[in-house]
């Protein structure tokens, strides 16, 4: 037989090299909780959106320093949820849509379902705003602006993979750092900040409630549990990471108050010290001007640009995926169009009627805010319950349902949620 | 013969559920809260009804022989109900409307993963087959009790109707009774699927599911489907594997996808992986994980044919037909001098068309298109639609043969989106 060189042969020798391409994956478990976290941080930056900036500069305008100290008890509300949710989508491996409908049935669904629609399509529309009022601070008007950002939404999900679209998210969590930097720029007193922060003040006057429920309202919305799951599910994330999930839950809700705070007390600082009313984002960030400097009121205008870009970037993709999941719709942006024709329509449905009202004249645009806000309040009890049968039940859960002290806690939450909820939806309507 | 003039009457699981049954005298007997089927081929049989009565929760089984149904009136003959507790279903019977119903399944002439909305029924001879599921709109619109409203405005807006959207039970298989997915793949509609589209529905289920399936395929199925696989699924179902198993699979697979995988799995689990497969390929394995995914010699496979030239063409065909069983490349013969350094190659085809004795250093192209082991992506991707050929060799800096780069791998990692 002639002599034939086997493929073999050829490596003994190399055995021993050192793999380079363990080195790096080594080098990259170092960094795992970098690579695990995203979800958590992203989903509660979101929340910061154009309507959560709006409320909080309302907040500190209007009633000063005294509605700080809610943020300590919204934080942790909002831990206890999202980390149910979290802990539903590593357990379970689906998204909370999946869940109710294969829990609850088709009917209960569709309603949900569509009233999510609404609700979301209320709030990509608040967004858009957003965007507009913001670039108007910079001198570009809104048929400019309000195209050109909804074409960016677009390109950014259809152009992207999962993958760079998440990328492309952290990096806007960081432009959040602006509100950081505007609130140093406007020099409070911090002792008396800090006393603020841990002293309960409560007043019975109408104003005040609804201005605790309606910050309570815009941190914790229907939508990002929805969200928050599938991007967990996305993540391929298991049981054994699940620490690092927990983590990055945490971490994403302190973040998002920690901003909130800012904005709160920068307005309480500069606008309500020197008793100027304003309407809405836009006028505390031309407000600053004269008060805490030209920087300072240009930072706050970019993070309202910043924030309402984010979330009219997720909110129809959030909203798209959600629906297609609860009705078995391929849903995905890896997937061309002509295979995910639903998840692709929904989405460029939620862009063109959110960007294109907002360029109607004479849009009556604070009474549709307003009742997408309502949509929500009444969507919310219903969600945060079905979470909890959900989060329970042992078919699903496993070992994993909640425990006694949990369960006591997260229906007492539940609770209170649903009575703000339900406040602000009779207090709409009186 | 007897002419069989019954009509057949087509019924649907969302107008069966919540029917009430009355006795042959009108009296209430209770509400239908689910069917129990029997998997039966071709089509599952509804054995019993599962009934809500009195007033607590109690529920009860009721044959549905004992039942007539006529238009929406289920008359219950007699009455012999047995009392229902959970594990009373015997082997090979389910609850339709638990397993079923809004659950997921895979349509597996479609090769995708769908969710069920309804249940079709064809009634025979008073006995109930489940012949079709419903994954369309209309099943969605019935379930939610808008059909009537969706036709009107779709007719009256579009003059359009929507369709049913039926996929029949041969094509079904069900994803939703871990009993039903833990039988053996080959016997399962599962097996009908190409790797490739078994691939793109492990992709599209939960986690447990997933692993579910997978581990119910034989090894080589196994390996195939992975290879297809994306690669952040691949990890997580061969992290929920036992280490031998995963080792057999990966065994099957190509050297370049093997050692790709193994480069994205944590360290731990890829080194035991590596301790527990045969020598020689774990060897080959490390060997190309010792490159950088995006460089040739990331991109190659080591198995792949190469002869001394003083070899024959017949000597070489003997090799080829014993060895190409588990050589990832076949196409090109690689000829190399006794230190391994490149000299020529030829196609399968020369060899063939070849008289049997001539040696190959007459039969071989000695002008033979190379790349070094850390040459860029981009340049190979170059090299192959120039010269038009299935795979390019990859030398040392001596000009020793180290690997080929196929096709198919350049093409996943320079175009990633297609084909997943």
């Amino acid at each position: 037989m002639a002599e034939t060189i086997s493929r073999r042969s050829f490596r003994t020798v190399l055995g021993a090299v050192l793999p380079v391409r363990y080195w790096k994956r080594s080098w990259k478990s170092l960094g795992l909780f970098f690579a695990l976290i995203g979800p958590g941080i992203i989903t509660s930056n979101v929340d910061n959106d154009a309507g959560g900036i709006t409320t909080y500069s309302l907040a500190g305008a209007e009633f000063g320093l005294s509605l700080l100290w809610t943020l300590i008890p919204i934080t942790l509300l909002l831990v206890i949820i999202q980390e149910m949710c979290a802990r539903m989508g590593v357990v379970s491996g689906k998204g909370l849509s999946d869940l109710i409908r294969e829990r609850f049935g088709a009917k209960v669904t569709f309603y949900l379902m569509m009233l999510l629609f609404l609700a979301n399509l209320g709030n990509t529309l608040s967004e858009f705003a957003g965007v507009a009022a913001s670039m108007e601070i910079f001198g570009v008007s809104k048929y400019f602006s309000v195209p050109l950002s909804a074409l960016f939404v677009w390109w950014l999900v259809v152009k992207g993979s999962y993958k760079s679209v998440e990328k492309a998210f952290l990096v806007a969590c960081l432009f959040y750092l602006s509100y950081i930097i505007s609130g140093f720029i406007g020099q409070p007193d911090w002792g008396k900040v800090g006393a603020a922060v841990i002293t309960p003040t409560f007043r019975m006057d109408p104003g005040f409630i609804t201005m605790t429920v309606g910050i309570v309202g815009t941190t914790i919305a229907p939508w990002m549990q929805f969200y928050l799951q599938s991007s967990v599910v996305d993540k391929g994330l298991k049981a054994e990471d699940y620490k690092y999930t927990r983590l990055d839950v945490i971490l994403g809700s302190f973040t998002v108050n920690i901003v909130a705070f800012f904005i709160i007390m920068l307005c309480a600082v500069t606008l309500y010290q020197n008793g100027i009313k304003i309407e809405s984002a836009r006028d505390a960030a031309l407000a600053l001007e004269p008060l805490a400097g030209k920087y300072c009121s240009l930072f706050f205008a970019f993070g309202l640009l910043n924030a309402s870009l984010f979330a009219a970037s997720i909110l129809p993709l959030s909203t798209a995926y959600t629906i297609c999941e609860a009705f078995g719709w391929e849903s995905s942006i890896d997937r061309k169009f002509t295979e995910a024709p639903q998840f692709y329509g929904m989405y460029f449905l939620m862009i063109f009627l959110g960007a294109g009202i907002i360029l109607l004249p004479d849009v009556p645009l604070i009474s549709i805010m307003y009742y997408s806000q309502v949509i929500n309040g009444v969507l919310l009890p219903f969600v945060l319950v079905f979470m909890l049968v959900l989060v329970n039940d042992r078919r699903i859960m496993g070992n994993y349902t909640n425990g006694k002290i949990l369960n006591i806690i997260s229906w007492l939450t539940v609770l209170i949620l649903v009575f703000l909820s339900l406040a602000m939806v009779v207090t709409s309507f009186v | 013969m007897v002419v069989n003039s019954e009509p057949q009457v087509f019924l649907f699981l969302s107008k069966i559920l919540g029917g009430k049954v009355i006795d042959s005298e009108g009296r209430p007997v209770g509400k239908i809260l689910d069917l129990v089927a029997r998997v039966a081929e071709p089509y599952p049989v509804v054995t019993y009804l599962l009934l809500k009565t009195g007033r607590e929760k109690k529920q009860s089984l009721l044959a549905w022989q004992e039942v007539t149904e006529t238009g929406e009136r289920f008359v219950a003959s007699r009455q012999t109900l047995e009392d229902y507790h959970e594990p009373v279903l015997q082997e090979g019977e389910l609850l339709l409307k638990d397993a079923f119903l809004d659950k997921q399944i895979v349509d597996t002439n479609g090769a995708k993963v769908r969710r069920v909305n309804d249940l079709q029924f064809l009634k025979a001879r008073n006995s109930l087959h489940v012949v079709h599921v419903d994954v369309g709109f209309r099943g969605l619109m019935r379930r939610v009790g808008l059909e009537k409203l969706m036709d009107v405005i779709s007719r009256g807006f579009f003059d359009y109707v929507p369709p049913d959207q039926f996929i029949p039970w041969k094509f079904v298989q069900p994803l939703a009774s871990p009993d039903l997915l833990r039988l053996n793949i080959s016997q399962s509609r599962l097996a009908m699927l190409r790797p490739a589209d078994l691939a793109d529905i492990i992709e599209d289920l939960d986690i447990h599911r997933r692993t579910v399936i997978f581990k119910a395929l034989d090894v080589e199925t196994a390996a195939e489907t992975l290879e297809e696989t994306d690669p952040k699924v691949q990890v997580s179902l061969i992290e929920e594997m036992e280490v031998e198993k995963a080792s057999d699979i990966i065994e099957e697979m190509s050297l370049s996808e093997a050692a790709d995988l193994l480069g994205d799995l944590p360290k731990d689990k890829a080194d035991d992986i590596l301790m527990e497969m045969e020598k020689e390929i774990a060897e080959d394995v490390k060997e190309l994980l010792s490159h950088p995914e995006e460089e040739a010699g990331g991109l190659m496979t080591t198995s792949f044919l190469s002869f001394t030239p003083s070899v024959t063409a017949g000597e070489a065909l003997d090799v080829i037909r014993k060895e190409a069983e588990d050589m990832d490349f076949v196409y090109y013969l690689y000829v190399v001098d006794d230190r391994e350094r490149l000299m020529g190659m030829m196609s399968l085809r020369e060899l063939l068309v070849a008289l049997p004795e001539t040696p190959l250093s007459e039969l071989m192209d000695t002008r033979v298109v190379s790349v070094s082991l850390d040459e860029h992506k981009d340049t190979i991707a170059e090299h192959f639609a120039k010269y038009g050929i299935m795979a390019l060799p990859v030398v040392d800096r001596s000009n020793r043969m180290k690997g080929v780069i196929m096709f198919k791998n350049l093409l996943e990692i320079v175009a990633p989106e297609l084909g997943k």
